[in-house]
């Protein structure tokens, strides 16, 4: 009866969960394979280190990895301080505040290639924003804001789409706060800022991980913003490992692949920790 | 009150930030997919000097457009359709039987979504030609997608089969109603909303991926996201880049606001006992 029920419950699981296990799994095992040397799409294949010695000398992936770290760290924080005022301001309704949470949350809809070309049509060197600088006489002549080297086009595109998302968690985590709490710290005398930090920040530490940690990997790992209104002097490492592929070498693809994901996972790991030492540890 | 004064303050600035955030890079985008070839929008213009739908029409007869537009419309709803026939049997079991692991199962089942899209493509490529299926391009993608967007299938399916009343299914079973009988009384108005709500996510999610139809697809596959990258990119024509990504977001947003709809009408009825 039970080996029954266990046969029934795996029979189950096997096209839904199965198929997303193996073909994860399969993937995650070809990219760490390939990575020393095996499945090898050319003649040799056999165990070897080369390819990540190798890869660690180059100068180009420690730029990637730097280049990409910054992204991903950058464009969790600025959602998240982004959408935190706004998810405490939505908390209660007012007139309107459905329709503004509504425009807020419109970049969800934007595809990002969309986005971002939507951005750079606003920035080019003959669009909007240079028309309207030299209009109010700020500027005398058309800047260059594309690719700009610092990458804050990339940075305010990827805000742009994942503040939303942020403010979707925050919004549902601040809501669940219940009234009586916060008046019982205001007439305890606690003010705003007091109520955000020893309330607030407290009770929505876990939504704000969950956005932290999943725009950190989605930015990670960017690819079309970098390509599109990134810059030029500089790759991320889905790039870097687009470009290898693309040139046929799927070890050094690899290897970026997997340095990829474990940055990604350590990276999510400790960007988790620190933000719940930020927010709890202030709390005597 | 000056907390309404302070949230009419609040209104307005934010309608000035929503101007920047929305209103002008689509306004800009619907005006350059408007500009005539005959007479540029140079700089010093504020509108373009001739305006027609010559880039609408060049597009739709003289590029690829057509057939992306195929390849995405057809490949999207057959992925909605195998996703949600793969999910059903895993979320029937994480809905309605309790069992050791249930939630480490729920939690693997979002896997997809945390592996960077463009290594889940490239080493699906690599897989292919180890297996020799790499000429089975159109396939591969399905595949792809079906798996990949799973994970909100078996989510929403999930809740479905929970809100499912075991009075209601007991009820019909009393009545003697026979299997089939059962499912369609007592399943299947719960998991309506939920299959609803599934097929138009996995829809959307497929119209929209790109890393998988890129990587995997290049060359012969064309989807609207492919095509606008490549717009955006080797051969970037502002007005054409416009018409493609107006082509991209109108219907996807259409599609979102009767999702959220689905989702939003699926629970009342269902936490009050009249599914």
């Amino acid at each position: 009866m039970k080996l029954r029920r266990g046969l029934l419950i795996i029979g189950l699981l096997t096209p839904g969960l199965g198929l997303i296990l193996a073909l994860i799994g399969t993937v995650v095992y070809i990219a760490v394979s390939q990575s020393f040397g095996y499945y090898s799409l050319n003649g040799t294949n056999e165990f070897s280190t080369e390819f990540w010695s190798k890869m660690a000398g180059r100068k180009a992936f420690k730029r990637s990895i730097q280049y990409s770290i910054y992204i991903g760290v950058f464009s969790a924080i600025f959602s998240v301080a982004l959408a935190y005022p706004l998810a405490i301001w939505l908390r209660k309704p007012f007139a309107g505040s459905n329709f503004i949470g509504a425009v807020l949350k419109a970049p969800l809809l934007v595809h990002g290639l969309v986005a971002a070309f939507l951005f750079i049509n606003v920035i080019s060197y003959h669009g909007i924003l240079n028309q309207f600088m030299q209009w109010l006489g700020i500027w005398s002549e058309p800047r260059r804001l594309q690719n700009d080297p610092n990458a804050y086009g990339v940075l305010i595109l990827q805000t742009w789409k994942n503040m939303p998302f942020a403010l979707l968690l925050l919004t549902g985590a601040v809501q669940s706060i219940s009234d009586d709490v916060l008046d019982a710290a205001r007439d305890l005398g606690a003010g705003t800022w007091d109520r955000f930090r020893r309330i607030i920040a407290p009770l929505t530490v876990s939504g704000m991980q969950a956005a932290m940690v999943i725009i950190f990997i989605g930015a990670v790992a960017d690819f079309s913003f970098q390509v599109i209104a990134g810059p030029t002097n500089k790759q991320s490492l889905s790039q870097l490992m687009v470009s290898f592929k693309g040139r046929g070498d799927w070890h050094s693809a690899a290897v970026v692949g997997v340095s990829l994901m474990m940055i990604a996972l350590v990276g999510s790991a400790i960007l988790a920790v620190v933000a719940r030492m930020v927010m709890r540890g202030r709390i005597k | 009150m000056t907390v309404q004064r302070v949230n009419k303050i609040l209104l307005i600035a934010l309608l000035a930030v929503c101007a920047i955030w929305l209103i002008i890079p689509f306004t800009m985008a619907v005006l350059w997919s408007l500009v005539d070839p005959s007479e540029p929008w140079t700089a010093d213009k504020v509108l373009p000097p001739v305006m027609s739908l010559f880039r609408w029409t060049d597009m739709w007869e003289n590029s690829s457009l057509k057939s992306a537009l195929i390849a995405s419309y057809t490949l999207a709803p057959s992925a909605a359709i195998l996703s949600l026939l793969l999910a059903l049997p895993t979320s029937f079991a994480l809905g309605r039987i309790s069992f050791l692991g249930r939630e480490l199962a729920k939690m693997l089942c979002l896997l997809p979504l945390v592996v960077p899209p463009f290594i889940t493509a490239i080493f699906f490529t690599s897989l292919l030609f180890q297996i020799g299926l790499s000429s089975w391009r159109p396939g591969a993608i399905l595949f792809a997608h079906s798996v990949l967007f799973m994970p909100f299938a078996i989510r929403i399916l999930t809740v479905s089969f929970e809100q499912v009343r075991q009075d209601h299914i007991d009820a019909a079973r009393d009545l003697g109603a026979s299997h089939w009988a059962r499912f369609k009384v007592a399943y299947l108005p719960a998991l309506k909303p939920g299959i609803f709500a599934t097929l138009l996510i996995v829809f959307i999610q497929s119209i929209e991926e790109f890393a998988i139809a890129f990587i995997v697809g290049s060359p012969d596959v064309v989807t609207i996201p492919t095509l606008l990258y490549s717009a955006l990119g080797q051969d970037y024509v502002r007005p054409n880049a416009a018409v493609l990504s107006l082509i991209l977001v109108v219907p996807n947003v259409l599609l979102m606001l009767i999702l959220e709809r689905l989702l939003r009408s699926a629970n009342p009825t269902l936490s009050s006992g009249k599914g």
